[in-house]
């Protein structure tokens, strides 16, 4: 008993190399493009985990700077920022990465005035904070304390110089609590940036609107952004807007490359397969069941490298996430959209390079294709 | 057969050419074939037997001329597919089964489109599998079957949407003779129990021909004369 299904799927199989090799390069398409957004999402979300670690209701960086941690504003701007119509406060931070082991490279530094450690929403858990003109003297925050088996007391080393724990902090952010604070003018000493800030967390009046308050501080210090939410960030971080680029680009690239791979098959078969749409057209099939059937064998072997591209974007990202250079900085999340793009990408690649095979195969004379040996 | 109904095929003054003109294929074919009634068509290589066959199926159109089946014009209806499928059975010389299918999936394929049901249309389809003396066949592809039998399976196809006019082109011209027989024979029967099918045949084979009611000639893109069958000296390879 044959359906119409049935048939499309018995079509797709018998060529059997030619849809390994097809379906293998949908899979590569959308690995790519499955990989990168994996990628691009969990880079998306340790830059909101940046943004979301201050308690506030938007923050500040500088303009345009090829990595966000790279950002530096004068400390006379904060004054300016904090006095700005419609904001309650400002708090600024210095931020810093640095290899503290192999399974941390990239650990988080926040330098902070301790005064300011409850209004950028930061709980002190156990042991207490630094004084605010200790040279060595650090909290821990609790994930971070958990990965590095330390406690109050104990010493940490970061670079050459040992630190005292002195507490445990909580900023109920994972990205914040994996990290150490330190005290701002320590900090900013060490890191050789005096009077510099990375960030200024800055919280509203009540009643004030933000929309005023951003473009405000935008109009009174055009070297400076704000930033509310991710799709914000690319405004602050040009690498972050080339990896977003990039993610589009590459969905575009694999489209196009699947399309014409696809393309390529399909006319190959098209001209094997001329008689058979010659006998399905004199046996009174209408052109737009050919045409369906055609796309219903490029959708299947979409459909089946979508599966594998999937699968092997899991391992590909496994492989990205556990490189030493990004341990513990990926955190990679499997949205549905991610694999949805990915659908929607071996769809787009199969329909479009099946268009021209089908549309020549509907409109074929079926005496001429009869007459094709 | 009542003299008052349309005739189940009418060529009048029917031509067909290629190349601009150059070729003439058909010029000027008349030709009335009755309800159930059985035509062999016969005649030399070139003649125009094959390209009159595929005007009657709407597999092409006449250059100039009026040809109509059952009182439609072919060259009115909406769509050539639609009518293939409603009123046609074709046979060809060469099987043209689907050959990633089996027996029974190359006569199922035919009926899509129809209101039969998946179920109905196996059903259908092994019925008329057995009917064409193929009971035990029906899950084997082309490959694994005989010529007669392909031709067998082919013809089996052509009638599964229970057309009015059966197509046959050279439907023995590729098969030895044990084959040719059991094809003949199937004509016959088909001929014998289906009194309202229009059977056309194209045929250099003398026992097709033999066994059809009337014998059409052609000669150089016309219809030359309507013979007795049963004449041996008509029946004639040319």
């Amino acid at each position: 008993m044959v359906s119409f299904v049935a048939l499309i799927v018995h079509n797709v199989g018998v060529k059997k190399v030619r849809l390994v090799l097809t379906t293998l390069a949908v899979a590569i398409g959308v690995l790519a493009v499955v990989a990168l957004g994996v990628v691009t999402h969990s880079l998306e979300n340790s830059a909101l985990a940046v943004l979301q670690t201050g308690k506030a209701d938007f923050t500040v960086a500088q303009r345009g700077v090829s990595d966000i941690i790279n950002s530096s504003i004068e400390a006379s701007q904060l004054p300016r920022v904090a006095q700005a119509p419609g904001v309650r406060q400002a708090v600024g931070v210095l931020i810093g990465t640095t290899k503290l082991d192999a399974n941390n490279p990239q650990f988080i530094e926040i330098g902070i005035d301790p005064a300011n450690l409850k209004q950028f929403g930061v709980t002190v858990v156990q042991g207490q904070a630094f004084a605010a003109d200790a040279s060595n003297e650090l909290m821990l925050g609790w994930r971070a304390a958990e990965n590095l088996g330390a406690h109050v007391g104990d010493g940490v080393k970061l670079d050459s110089t040992t630190y005292r724990v002195v507490g445990i902090f909580s900023t109920g952010q994972a990205f914040g609590d994996a990290g150490a604070m330190l005290p701002l003018r320590a900090f900013q000493t060490y890191q050789r940036q005096p009077n510099q800030y990375t960030l200024l967390f800055v919280q509203l009046a009540p009643g004030a609107d933000l929309a005023r308050v951003r473009a405000a501080i935008e109009r009174d210090n055009p070297q400076l952004v704000t930033i509310r939410a991710v799709s914000d960030f690319g405004r602050a971080d040009r690498s972050f807007s080339l990896i977003q680029a990039a993610d589009r680009g590459s969905t575009i690239l694999a489209i196009v490359i699947g399309a014409i791979v696809v393309m390529s098959a399909m006319s190959m078969s098209f001209v094997e397969r001329l008689r058979e749409f010659g006998v399905l057209s004199a046996i009174g099939w209408p052109r737009s069941r050919v045409l369906l059937m055609i796309f219903g064998e490029a959708l299947a072997v979409g459909l089946l490298g979508a599966a594998l591209g999937s699968l092997l974007s899991y391992l590909a990202v496994l492989v990205i996430q556990n490189l030493p250079s990004l341990t513990g900085i990926l955190e990679p999340e499997y949205t549905s959209a991610v694999f949805g793009r990915g659908l929607y990408t071996a769809a787009a690649m199969t329909i479009l390079g099946a268009l021209y095979p089908a549309l020549r195969a509907a409109a074929i004379a079926p005496l001429e294709a009869l007459r094709h040996e | 057969m009542s003299s008052d109904r349309v005739a189940a095929v009418e060529l009048v003054n029917v031509r067909k050419f290629f190349d601009g003109g150059q070729v003439k294929a058909l010029d000027g074919v008349d030709l009335v074939v009755q309800h159930g009634e059985y035509v062999a068509v016969t005649g030399p290589s070139g003649c125009g037997k094959s390209t009159m066959l595929h005007l009657i199926a709407a597999l092409d159109m006449p250059t100039s001329g009026t040809l109509r089946v059952d009182g439609v014009d072919l060259g009115q209806i909406r769509s050539a597919a639609t009518y293939r499928r409603e009123r046609v059975g074709l046979v060809f010389q060469l099987h043209n089964l689907l050959p990633q299918l089996t027996a029974v999936q190359n006569v199922e394929i035919a009926m899509f489109g129809t209101a039969r049901s998946r179920a109905e249309r196996h059903r259908e389809a092994m019925q008329l599998l057995s009917e064409v003396d193929l009971e035990g066949r029906e899950n084997r592809p082309p490959t694994k079957l005989s010529g007669g039998e392909r031709q067998r399976v082919a013809i089996a196809r052509a009638l599964a949407n229970q057309p009015s006019l059966l197509l046959a082109d050279e439907p023995t011209g590729n098969l030895d003779e044990r084959s040719v027989a059991l094809v003949t024979t199937l004509f016959d029967r088909l001929r014998a129990e289906r009194s309202e099918l229009t059977m056309i045949v194209v045929t250099h084979d003398n026992r097709l021909a033999g066994s059809a009611d009337r014998l059409v000639r052609m000669r150089a893109g016309r219809v030359d004369l309507g013979a007795d069958p049963k004449s041996s000296s008509s029946l004639e390879r040319q």
